[in-house]
Parts: structure tokens; C-alpha cells; sequence
């Protein structure tokens, strides 16, 4: 961490300003790019607290990944909170609100149909790519492994699972375990 | 809202554009959906909420709105949010829309966040958040499948998808240069599929 807190909040603009504009598919698409920038090339962050920042995040309300709110405070606190998360939401929201003012007649247009479908597929595999950093970071080691893969087809074969069930119950099932057998 | 005739109330009724949904109302009505919208799909809980409760949108609105940012980065009902705020009130109600939608969580994750570093290094704390991170490993694998096998059938989208997958998630490759390289090859290969039929 640098010595002049500014700095750091200039640091933590440059990483998650263009991330917002790279996030096809949602916040969770660059979860990959966020790790590798505040864990392994910043060290603002240890690898347990990744994951567990991502893990609380998942389970409070809201529309993507605020755990950028969490690793912005513990940079800079709460001025780190704020430029790291309107750094992440800010670009994307100005750039969908001048779009759809020229959006209209575009709309139809065979090479905007193009983009549309193109992008699909890489920001399915941007998600995956988000999925596969957290387990990556997680010091949970192979259960974490075996909970996640057992969590994707229990929601591939029942689609209406409710998200805060499941994740109800990853954190009993864990916390249970942990409990009884340390 | 407060001078609604009676009848604007009525289950039937779609708020009419002319009337002008005030800024106070839009930033409360997106500040309550960010903190009841668990489990990401923001985008139906939008839905639910200002289409279907609140009446300020039709249908066919709503899914304008959620289909023009398709193409665009940013979460799918940040953008939508966006859009709404925009249409009920010009570029001053899309930012209250967006600043409601992020404050509620912004504030819910602090508190939490402040509780972790309170509680600090405690084993039976890590698992049961190892746990939910399994829980919502599982939530965001679920929606990259389902987006590579629905979004675009074909091998050539599965072969974009995998592409991205090993560079990013194996390889660890900054996405930047990954987008840039792909993006032009994934997009030039749905016009080519296009203009051979």
C-alpha cells in the first residue's frame, strides 16, 4: 500500500473505471481481473479475504458485486468505498444512458444484432472464468470444489431453486461441519 | 404520486407518461428493490416491482429497455434501472434511479463488512462463508452455462465461450486483450453465418 492515501484512490479508480467497461455479463464477468489486481498485483487483499468478501457480498441484496465496496475500504475506507464502487457501476450506467439515446434507430440494424450475439458467448465464459477465480482464491480447499460444482447442477436441473435458499444453506451445511469435526 | 386521482390505483391502470413520477419517489422506489433484490437477477425483481406493482411501465416498455443495453458491459438490471430512471424523469431521474438501486446494498455491505472485521479470524466464521461462496460459485456457473448453451446455439458460440474461459479462468489473462482479440472473431463469425444464408 503507498504512503498518500490519494494515491490509493487513484489506484483503485484506474483498476475498476475500465472494468466497468469490460463487464459483459455483469460485475461478476470481471471478478477474475479483480482478484488478479487486488490480490496478487496490488496485495491490498489476502486470497481468504477475497473469497470471503465475494461470500458476503453473494449473500447481502444488491445488483452485482459489492464486494468492491468491501476491498475500496479496506484500501482507503470509506472514500475507497465510494470511488471503488462508482468506478465499477458509473461507466457502464453513463454509457447505456448515451446508447439509448442513438439506440432507437440502431435498433434492427444487422451489425447491432451482430454485436449482441457475438458478445453472448465471450460474456458466458467471462462468468465461468469469475466462477473459477473465486474457487482459484478459496483456502476452503476441495470441498468448496465439490459444494460449488454439487450447487451448479442442483440449479442446471431445478431452475427455480431460490439463490438465498441455496446459499442458506452452503453456509449451515459448512458452518455445521466445521463445527463437529474441528 | 400524492396527487393521484383515486382511480390511478386501480390494478388495470398503467401510469400515463404524461404524468411525472417525482425524483424523491424514483430514488425511494429503487433504494427499497437494491435492498430486497437477493441472489443477483435484478432484472426480475425490477420487473416484478415497477412493472408489475407499481404500474410505471408497460411490458413492452420494460423489455425495450432491458433489450437495448443487451449489447452493451454492466450488469443487466443496473442498466435497466438506468433506463427506467431516464424515461420516468429525464437524466435527473436515471441518476436517482441509479444512485437508489446502489446506496440500500452499499450501506448493507459496509455494516456487514464492519461485523467480518470485528468477528476476525474464527474457523467456524470462514466455513460457513466458504460455504455460501461455494452456494454462489454455483449461482454465477449456472448463468454462464445457461448463457453458453441457450444464448446462441451453435458450435461456434461454444467455441467463443471455451476460448474465454481458458484465457481468462486458466490462464489468467487480463480480459481486456482476451475481449479485444475475441470479440471481433466472435462477431465477424455471426455476420459470416448470416450472410451465407
Amino acid at each position: 500500500m503507498r504512503d498518500h492515501p490519494g494515491e490509493n484512490l487513484i489506484a483503485l479508480a484506474l483498476i475498476f473505471v475500465p472494468l466497468s467497461l469490460l463487464a459483459f455479463g455483469g460485475s461478476n464477468a470481471v471478478l477474475a481481473d479483480i482478484e488478479h489486481q487486488t490480490v496478487s498485483v496490488q496485495g491490498w487483499i489476502s486470497a481468504r479475504e477475497f473469497a470471503d468478501f465475494f461470500a458476503l457480498s453473494r449473500a447481502t441484496p444488491g445488483p452485482g458485486s459489492m464486494l468492491t465496496a468491501l476491498i475500496g475500504w479496506k484500501v482507503a475506507g470509506l472514500a475507497g468505498a465510494l470511488v471503488a464502487t462508482l468506478g465499477l457501476y458509473t461507466p457502464a450506467a453513463i454509457l447505456v444512458y448515451g446508447a439509448s439515446r442513438v439506440w432507437g434507430r440502431w435498433r434492427g440494424a444487422t451489425w447491432h444484432s451482430a454485436i449482441e450475439r457475438g458478445m453472448a458467448p465471450i460474456a458466458a465464459g467471462l462468468l465461468l472464468s469469475g466462477g473459477v477465480a473465486v474457487l482459484r482464491a478459496s483456502p476452503g480447499g476441495w470441498p468448496v470444489w465439490v459444494a460449488a460444482a454439487v450447487a451448479t447442477a442442483a440449479l442446471w436441473q431445478w431452475r427455480r431453486l431460490p439463490p438465498l435458499a441455496l446459499i442458506a444453506a452452503g453456509g449451515a451445511l459448512f458452518g455445521v461441519v466445521s463445527a463437529f469435526y474441528r | 404520486m400524492e396527487q393521484a386521482p383515486e382511480n390511478a390505483t386501480a390494478k388495470d391502470v398503467i401510469v400515463p407518461p404524461s404524468v411525472l413520477i417525482g425524483l424523491a419517489g424514483i430514488f425511494l422506489a429503487f433504494l427499497r428493490l437494491g435492498c430486497t433484490a437477493f441472489g443477483g437477477g435484478t432484472a426480475g425483481w425490477l420487473y416484478r416491482d415497477i412493472v408489475v406493482r407499481r404500474r410505471w411501465l408497460d411490458d413492452a416498455t420494460f423489455l425495450t429497455m432491458l433489450g437495448v443495453g443487451q449489447a452493451l458491459p454492466g450488469a443487466n438490471g443496473l442498466k435497466a434501472t438506468v433506463l427506467i430512471g431516464q424515461h420516468l424523469h429525464g437524466a435527473t431521474g436515471a441518476i436517482s434511479a441509479f444512485l437508489g438501486l446502489l446506496s440500500g446494498p452499499f450501506v448493507i455491505i459496509l455494516i456487514v463488512g464492519a461485523v467480518y472485521g470485528e468477528i476476525g479470524e474464527h474457523p467456524i466464521l470462514h466455513a460457513v462463508l466458504d460455504g455460501i461462496a461455494a452456494a454462489a460459485i454455483g449461482l454465477t456457473f449456472d448463468t454462464g452455462l445457461r448463457g453458453a448453451v441457450h444464448g446462441a446455439p451453435g458450435l461456434a458460440p461454444l467455441a467463443m465461450t471455451a476460448t474465454t474461459v481458458v484465457c481468462v479462468g486458466i490462464l489468467r489473462w487480463p480480459i481486456l486483450p482476451v475481449i479485444m482479440g475475441l470479440a471481433p472473431v466472435s462477431i465477424g463469425l455471426v455476420l459470416a453465418r448470416r450472410s451465407r444464408r
